[in-house]
């Protein structure tokens, strides 16, 4: 019963990505690129869920990872699988920063993400200033984006169903009584935060193989759209991280067509530049606001009678 | 002077003194609100952001410098009483990082909604520039708004202490701030204590929005945006359980920069930001509740 | 009344005139904070009733039960250690329904508790436990309620603290008021109470009198119910 009820916890979230990239196959070349972002927002928001979500401390500097990843990559241009690069990043950053909880991490992850940003920006001989990786192969075809939102979703499973996961998510729910059983908040959070920043690299490393991306695009707008796909999901679920990145992605590329002029039944859709994200915003303090757990309510898909979260 | 050993000059020393005043004002802005609500309200900037607009707007229809001003401070306050009770309101209960995620929307709704109103190449807010130009004090040119700020901010500073010490608001504000449970017991309504520090919270970022018109008058959408994150920074650096550490995490961290940006030649004050935040980061691992900050006393999130 | 997912109090129902002491004892646990949390609005009954003067209070916010003439000594006193005595004090005036004649029950607040005017301008932090005790009390005084609740005001206290405490609520109940005693000190609190319920499990399970403070056996026997 119990591993039927992990199993579903694994193959549902993969099944919708699969059927989001078989969809992503059957439409006109040009939309394909939106099911590809799709995909590669699947991936980078189940990096963010493995560590927000198991460990209950906010992260606001994860696309620096996704940052770092994009830059490696371009500079690179290496096959997508080297991008675990990150992972001595996320290492040396998480060694001190884990220590934080609450609010002091939430603002700590942000100053990451600003000197990241910072650096990458400015300091040319070693980060691509302001100039956009045009010149990169756009590989990242529907193929790839798929695999690796599957890899994502699968390194994710694996580990909240590990011991680490477990204990992690123990130091979510009553950090006083984990550590009253020997449980080092600090070194769980760690690995959670290490093995998501390598997630969030090696999507960054797809992102780049993507769209031509530049240091402008891989900050403060990414950020709050991906925390944005995780909190409309469901913080606390991998199910709600691939349903959130998927739900979001989709009003976000029909908006972002819609801004071009969309023909629907009855007449033609044209919403003004900007749009999306007025709308991916209040979207988020709606769901913030009325369902503060999230689509999914933070829970992982079940079978039968719905119950209490298990994770 | 240590001013003339670091080389720079009494005009360097008084805009980074009037930037951190500005910067203090924001800081207690934010630090009031968090008191009663336990939020961090990242969407401040974008109330400052509204009235600059507002400001620009009037200018750009002609209207005299009062209306201007009076036209900014109903935009904001309107806008911030309806953040509290549309957003805050409902979220009271969710934790401090829900909360901070749902401003966090917020500042970018509203964002995106200037956008889509204004463009992102903005408008220009003339009427106050007169403010730019500068006064000769002892051989010293300094700017004008560089005095006002610094005037202001002090003016506001001492209206807000006699707020909160002498009257029963005040008293309301401070203890509900310290343990609103026991202070709801007593009988002091939840919902006029944190529409006041919501309401003085506006009034603050109405004559931010004013100051920092003047000093840069292309109002564009992320208008205040990096300053707002700056001093999110120097009030959880300051430490954010007390008003007055916010305030002097807020003042210090606007100082700093303001006089290394001057001091500093460009290709080296473009990285002010990495070692304002690493200072940030260091100060957080060492002292979670805050510089200023009374030793002993609770972290952050204390609810 | 249901307290999380359990419930803790069940079938609880009992009454509380003016001029009268009514006592709650019981161990640990028994429901007894709970029951009071309920009168003042911070935990919502399930099903029941709570009236005051006749009126239902329940789902009222907690500032309103206060406002409607309703104090609470919260347990551990809740002293806002970082203000003065006379901060304090002025606190209590936010559940104060009657403008008028502030300055007499001011005086009748500091007769009671002479420690609270002598110190009025000491950091209410820096008062001893039995103090602080007093001024939790003239707190919930000055906002001139009809129905006064204590909720183990005698914890901690050292005995000559406890006798003033007890002293006062004499002198609250002569004044008028309806006064709930929550208290663990069973033997004392049956002495001084009008009637004393006996709460175990959340249900009561025996009502005692002044003339049953002697009786050890009763008692001890409906704290093991």
């Amino acid at each position: 019963m119990r591993r039927t009820a992990a199993a579903v916890q694994l193959l549902g979230p993969v099944a919708l990505v699969v059927a989001a990239a078989l969809l992503g196959t059957l439409v006109s070349r040009s939309t394909e690129t939106y099911f590809i972002n799709a995909l590669v927002n699947v991936a980078i928001v189940v990096a963010l869920y493995l560590f927000i979500g198991n460990s209950g401390v906010l992260s606001f500097g994860h696309v620096s990872f996704v940052a770092l990843g994009a830059w490696t990559a371009g500079v690179l241009s290496v096959p997508v699988s080297e991008k675990p690069a990150i992972m001595p990043h996320a290492l040396v950053l998480g060694l001190p920063l884990m220590r934080l909880s609450g609010l002091a991490a939430g603002i700590a992850t942000f100053a990451v993400l600003e000197i990241t940003h910072n650096v990458l920006r400015y300091w040319e001989t070693i980060g691509p200033g302001v100039t956009t990786f045009s010149a990169v192969p756009e590989t990242t075809g529907l193929l790839q984006a798929g695999v690796a939102a599957v890899i994502a979703v699968v390194v994710a499973w694996a580990y909240q169903h590990s011991r680490f996961g477990r204990l992690l998510r123990a130091t979510r729910d009553d950090p006083a009584a984990a550590r009253a059983v020997g449980v080092s908040v600090y070194r769980q959070r760690l690995i959670a935060f290490v093995l998501s920043g390598a997630l969030a690299g090696f999507a960054g490393g797809l992102y780049v193989h993507l769209l031509p991306v530049n240091t402008e695009s891989l900050y403060l707008d990414l950020t709050f759209i991906t925390l944005a796909m995780l909190v409309i999901g469901g913080t606390t679920s991998l199910w709600g991280a691939v349903v959130g990145a998927l739900a979001v992605s989709g009003v976000d590329s029909f908006l972002a067509e819609a801004e071009n002029g969309v023909h629907v039944p009855g007449g033609t859709l044209d919403f003004p530049a900007g749009t999306r994200i007025v709308v991916v915003g209040a979207l988020m303090a709606l769901v913030l606001i009325l369902r503060p757990s999230g689509l999914t309510g933070g829970r992982e898909l079940g079978l039968g009678f719905p119950r209490r979260a298990r994770i | 002077m240590i001013a003339a050993v670091l080389g720079i000059d009494w005009r360097t020393l008084a805009d980074a003194f009037a930037l951190g005043s500005i910067y203090a004002l924001m800081a207690i802005g934010i630090g009031l609100v968090f008191g009663v609500l336990r939020l961090v309200n990242f969407a401040y900037g974008q109330l400052v952001m509204a009235g600059a607009f507002a400001l620009a707007l009037a200018s750009q229809w002609g209207w005299p410098v009062w209306a201007g001003i009076l036209l900014c401070f109903a935009v904001v306050i309107v806008l911030s009483l309806l953040m509290d009770r549309i957003v805050f309101r409902p979220l009271r209960e969710q934790s401090p990082a829900v909360m901070l995620v749902a401003t966090f929307a917020v500042a970018f709704l509203l964002q995106s909604i200037a956008l889509l109103w204004f463009g992102s190449l903005g408008k220009i807010a003339t009427s106050l520039s007169f403010l730019q130009r500068p006064v000769t004090i002892s051989g010293v040119d300094i700017r004008k708004i560089t005095i006002v700020a610094m005037v202001v901010a002090a003016c506001c500073l001492v209206a807000l202490v006699l707020l909160l010490n002498k009257t029963n608001v005040g008293l309301h504000m401070r203890a509900a701030a310290m343990d609103f449970q026991t202070a709801r017991l007593l009988g002091v309504r939840a919902n006029r204590v944190i529409a006041s520090a919501v309401l003085i919270s506006g009034l603050l970022a109405a004559i931010v929005a004013v100051m920092l018109t003047v000093q840069t008058p292309l109002v564009t959408p992320d208008f205040a945006l990096r300053d707002t994150i700056v001093v999110l920074a120097g009030v959880v650096v300051g430490g954010m359980n007390r008003l007055v550490s916010a305030t002097l995490g807020g003042f210090a961290i606007g100082f700093a920069s303001g006089l290394l940006g001057g001091a500093l030649p460009t290709n080296q004050s473009q990285y002010l930001p990495s070692f304002v935040f690493a200072a940030v980061i260091v100060v957080l691992l060492i002292r979670p509740g805050g510089l200023f900050s009374r030793p002993g006393q609770a972290a952050v999130d204390r609810v | 009344m249901r307290h999380g997912a359990v419930a803790a109090v069940r079938g609880v129902s009992f009454a509380l005139d003016r001029g009268e002491i009514v006592g709650l004892i019981g161990p640990n646990g028994a429901g007894k904070s709970s029951t009071l949390h309920a009168v003042m609005g911070l935990l919502r009954p399930v099903k029941g009733d709570i009236r005051l003067h006749g009126t239902s209070v329940v789902g009222r916010r907690p500032e309103d039960v206060a406002r409607a003439g309703v104090a609470l000594v919260p347990e551990g006193r809740r002293i806002y250690g970082e203000l003065t005595v006379d901060e304090n004090l002025r606190l209590g005036l936010a559940g104060r329904r009657a403008r008028g004649d502030l300055d007499a029950d001011l005086k009748r607040v500091y007769d009671l508790f002479p420690v609270v005017e002598e110190f009025r301008r000491r950091p209410a932090g820096a008062l001893s436990g039995g103090q602080q005790q007093q001024l939790a009390i003239a707190r919930a005084l000055v906002a001139d309620p009809d129905v006064l609740l204590l909720d183990e005001p005698s914890l901690g206290l050292a005995p000559l603290m406890v006798d003033i405490v007890f002293d006062a609520l004499r002198a609250i109940r002569d004044r008028g008021l309806a006064v709930l005693l929550v208290e663990q000190r069973a033997q004392r609190t049956v002495a001084l109470a009008d009637r004393s319920h006996v709460m175990s499990n959340g249900t009561l399970r025996l009502t005692l009198g002044p003339e049953d403070a002697a009786d050890t056996t009763t008692m001890v026997a409906a704290y093991f119910a």
